[in-house]
């Protein structure tokens, strides 16, 4: 048992040790901020349409290289009517939650950022139905609901891209798909629409984000790149002419041989 | 990285004509009105059996929902939703009786595009049995919505 144990320890020291041979570190500076953002689409949309007004404004704090917690707000007015039915909504939501850089620091630079939002939802809202009618074989029947205040969870998940287009000042785009999980309307008076999530009608919606984002640094750290060592080649395999030259280079995370 | 930008613009840009044109409204094509589904039964076997003949109509209303239809299976008629009870005269193989449904409303939200309808909920049905054609209905599923399935069989 004793010997198993020891074979155990020394295969994990062997382990671990190739894996600090294996690669090398590196690092390279970078620059952590506090980002605070405005969707850009809602204003736009309003001006276009003004039933519908969506603001959303964001603030988020560079974690490390790769991570930044993130804290959204926004407002909305709703109204929508149609041939058969009038809807208003009035409401907010917040939103907090983690962003994702896929970037490689030495890429992303602190500026650049091609990742993933995770967030979790919540809004506060009124839902007013002045007039609905319905048909049938009897006639055509008129009513109404309500003001009523309800409550809204959901998650979202936001691929996309951001860009440092000028000095301490991004742009970028998101692509936001949410989930519902939760209404205090009950299943018979969905929100026909509701803020931050949409649809209320639909369990999974999606849009698109626009974001303008000033940039405050606070902070500088050391970010680590792993490189590869390069790779020595076994002479003993070479066949052929035995006189094979090669060079080895190493950049991060790939070799390159000529 | 300046490449990936710009590319990512372009995206940005046409991604924001796209969302732009999902504004725009769509059409309804979900079932809007809630119906009553009655399938028919025999009562001394209790398996399916079409009627040879169907009418059926609402009581004070002339516009005939079946008229001396062919083999219905199931009936669909729908209930008043201003009021609390809706009856109907139903002739079965030429033999008349009147029904009469108890039920309460309350509206239900379809979808952004068709808006609302109103849902019942049944109480009671009953045949006024001046003829005895219908001899029983049981209840299978007491909403009445806009959605598929039974709701009670009738037993003649």
């Amino acid at each position: 048992m004793g010997r198993t144990l020891r074979y155990s320890i020394s295969i994990l020291f062997l382990f671990i040790g190739s894996s600090f041979l294996a690669y090398a570190q590196d690092t390279i500076p970078i620059t952590l901020k506090i980002k605070i953002g405005i969707e850009a689409s809602g204003p736009m949309i309003y001006y276009a349409d003004k039933k519908i007004l969506n603001t959303e404004g964001y603030i988020s704090v560079d974690l490390n290289e790769k991570r930044s917690a993130t804290i959204a707000a926004g407002f909305l007015r709703y109204k929508f009517s149609q041939y058969n039915y009038q809807y208003l909504n009035n409401g907010s939501y917040i939103k907090a939650g983690m962003d994702f850089n896929f970037l490689k620091p030495d890429k992303a630079q602190g500026k650049y950022f091609i990742g993933v939002g995770l967030r979790y939802g919540l809004s506060r809202f009124s839902s007013e139905t002045p007039s609905f009618e319905i048909t049938n074989y009897w006639g055509t029947t008129t009513s109404s609901l309500p003001v009523r205040n309800y409550w809204g969870h959901f998650l979202e998940l936001a691929p996309g891209v951001r860009a440092e287009v000028l000095k301490n000042f991004t742009l970028g785009w998101s692509i936001n798909i949410r989930k519902l999980i939760y209404t205090s309307t009950g299943n018979d008076l969905k929100p026909v629409y509701f803020p931050g999530y949409g649809d209320g009608s639909k369990s999974i919606t999606a849009g698109l984000s626009y974001y303008i984002v000033w940039n405050i640094p606070y902070r500088k750290i050391k970010a680590i790149i792993r490189k590869d060592v390069p790779e020595e080649k076994d002479d003993t395999k070479d066949t052929g002419t035995g006189t094979q030259n090669t060079n080895s280079n190493s950049q991060q995370g790939s070799t390159i041989r000529q | 990285m300046r490449k990936v930008f710009t590319g990512s613009l372009l995206i940005l840009v046409s991604g924001f004509i796209l969302f732009i044109l999902s504004c725009t409204q769509g059409s309804c094509f979900e079932e809007t009105k809630s119906s009553i589904k009655a399938t028919f039964y025999n009562d001394i076997t209790h398996k399916p059996a079409a009627p040879d003949t169907l009418s059926l109509h609402g009581l004070n209303n002339d516009s005939l929902i079946y008229d001396r239809s062919l083999k219905v299976q199931p009936a669909i008629f729908q209930l008043k939703a201003s009021d609390l009870s809706s009856s109907f005269v139903i002739t079965i193989n030429g033999i008349s009786d009147t029904l009469t449904a108890y039920y309460s409303n309350y509206p239900h939200f379809i979808s952004k595009e068709c808006g609302y309808t109103f849902y019942q909920h049944l109480d009671t049905i009953m045949p006024y049995t001046h003829f005895h054609i219908i001899k029983s209905i049981e209840y299978t599923n007491k909403t009445i919505s806009n959605l598929n399935g039974e709701n009670i069989k009738i037993f003649y």
